[in-house]
């Protein structure tokens, strides 16, 4: 589902302005290319999720760009190796 | 279901603040999000998640610590996590690929299943290129300089290495048809067919040659040219050698995993001259001690 910016902020119970600040930080990165609209539910969940590591795990803001940029490279690691077990499994052309 | 209090390991007396920390410490290590494909992680999480949403709520703790609710009351709606989105099979645009960069770096077959897993659409590598290259026998043995046109006219030199056996592929990194974007050229693979040679066969790393002599030669003994994998080379044949004598020549064959080489086999064959020679029959029908011998006796013993 796509989303403009203040409806993510809504469905995340926190105020647009925060999000302008996460953004700036690169925490959120918006779609440039679909107008006002330009989050969906991957941006959701990544909301989420910061709000999780900031309230309930106790990271700071420091420690959450380290979480997040970790994060990332290890979603590019386990994606490449889902393509290393998909190309594995396909007979040689 | 399990206590909430023995979920988070804390007393029924813990503070609110001694309850947070504990879930903290448990979250950490349990998150989902912390843990991509771990199983065992997400259902530990939903159980101290359920226990801590019970347990921070001062009025839902009442309620549960005078019997009213059960712990399952506090059980947690499913919830998507951000792995569920970042694990998507399209992918997602923050992934980072930087975290395995140098690994795809290299010629080995791990690097480059990798670059060939990376396949994003617009960076497609160029797809790896056959062609069949015939060689005689004695290039595989020794090696060779090879050239092969391509259909577009231009030229691909191919280093043939010692000892290459027949149907043998070799990968010239980079020299297949050009990829797209940043995507690298594929490879040009070569199967390499060796030409059959009436003279020469191989075994192994050894390889073998039947070379004819004179029966002067087999009889008292003398030098002879034989051809080898690197050139001519003198051999000397002993007296008295029969057809079957097999001489070796050390380290004329193929080279050797590990180093070193094999060797090459010389198998002599005895030739009467053509035509037969009278000089010949006479000295032979005179050869008294000749027609005593008889070779098939032997065998019979």
């Amino acid at each position: 589902m796509r989303m403009s910016k203040h409806q993510l902020a809504k469905s995340a119970g926190i105020r647009s302005e925060t999000l302008d600040v996460w953004i700036t930080q690169e925490w959120l990165v918006p779609d440039p290319t679909s107008g006002a609209a330009q989050f969906t539910d991957i941006d959701a969940a990544r909301v989420r999720l910061i709000l999780e590591l900031k309230n309930d795990l106790g990271a700071n803001d420091e420690g959450i760009a380290v979480i997040l940029h970790l994060m990332d490279q290890l979603h590019g690691m386990r994606r490449a190796l889902a393509r290393m077990k998909e190309e594995m499994q396909r007979p040689p052309d | 279901m399990r206590n909430p209090y023995e979920v988070l390991g804390v007393a029924a007396s813990a503070s609110a603040a001694e309850i947070q920390s504990a879930y903290r410490k448990l979250a950490k290590k349990l998150h989902p999000d912390l843990n991509p494909g771990n199983k065992t992680a997400e259902d530990q999480f939903k159980e101290v998640a359920s226990a801590y949403d019970l347990l921070s709520d001062a009025e839902k703790r009442k309620r549960f610590d005078d019997g009213e609710i059960d712990a399952s009351g506090a059980e947690r709606p499913h919830q998507q996590y951000y792995r569920d989105f970042a694990s998507a099979d399209h992918g997602n645009h923050y992934a980072d690929m930087s975290g395995y960069a140098d690994f795809m770096e290299g010629e080995d077959p791990f690097a480059d299943l990798l670059r060939r897993s990376q396949h994003a659409r617009a960076n497609r590598r160029g797809q790896d290129m056959h062609y069949r290259l015939p060689i005689e026998f004695l290039e595989s043995i020794a090696g060779a300089n090879k050239r092969i046109t391509l259909p577009d006219g231009s030229n691909l030199d191919v280093k043939i290495p010692a000892g290459l056996v027949d149907g043998q592929t070799l990968r010239l990194k980079g020299k297949g048809a050009p990829g797209t974007g940043k995507g690298g050229s594929g490879d040009a693979l070569i199967e390499v067919e060796v030409l059959p040679d009436r003279r020469f066969t191989r075994d192994g790393d050894d390889i073998s040659l039947e070379v004819p002599i004179s029966l002067a030669e087999a009889v008292l003994g003398g030098k002879i040219p034989v051809l080898t994998p690197t050139g001519s080379v003198t051999m000397s044949v002993p007296k008295g050698s029969n057809t079957g004598t097999t001489l070796r020549l050390k380290g004329k064959g193929a080279p050797r995993r590990g180093g070193g080489h094999g060797d090459q086999f010389v198998r002599l064959k005895v030739v009467l001259p053509k035509p037969p020679d009278p000089e010949l029959e006479a000295f032979v029908a005179n050869w008294a001690k000749g027609k005593d011998f008889n070779p098939r006796e032997e065998r019979a013993s």
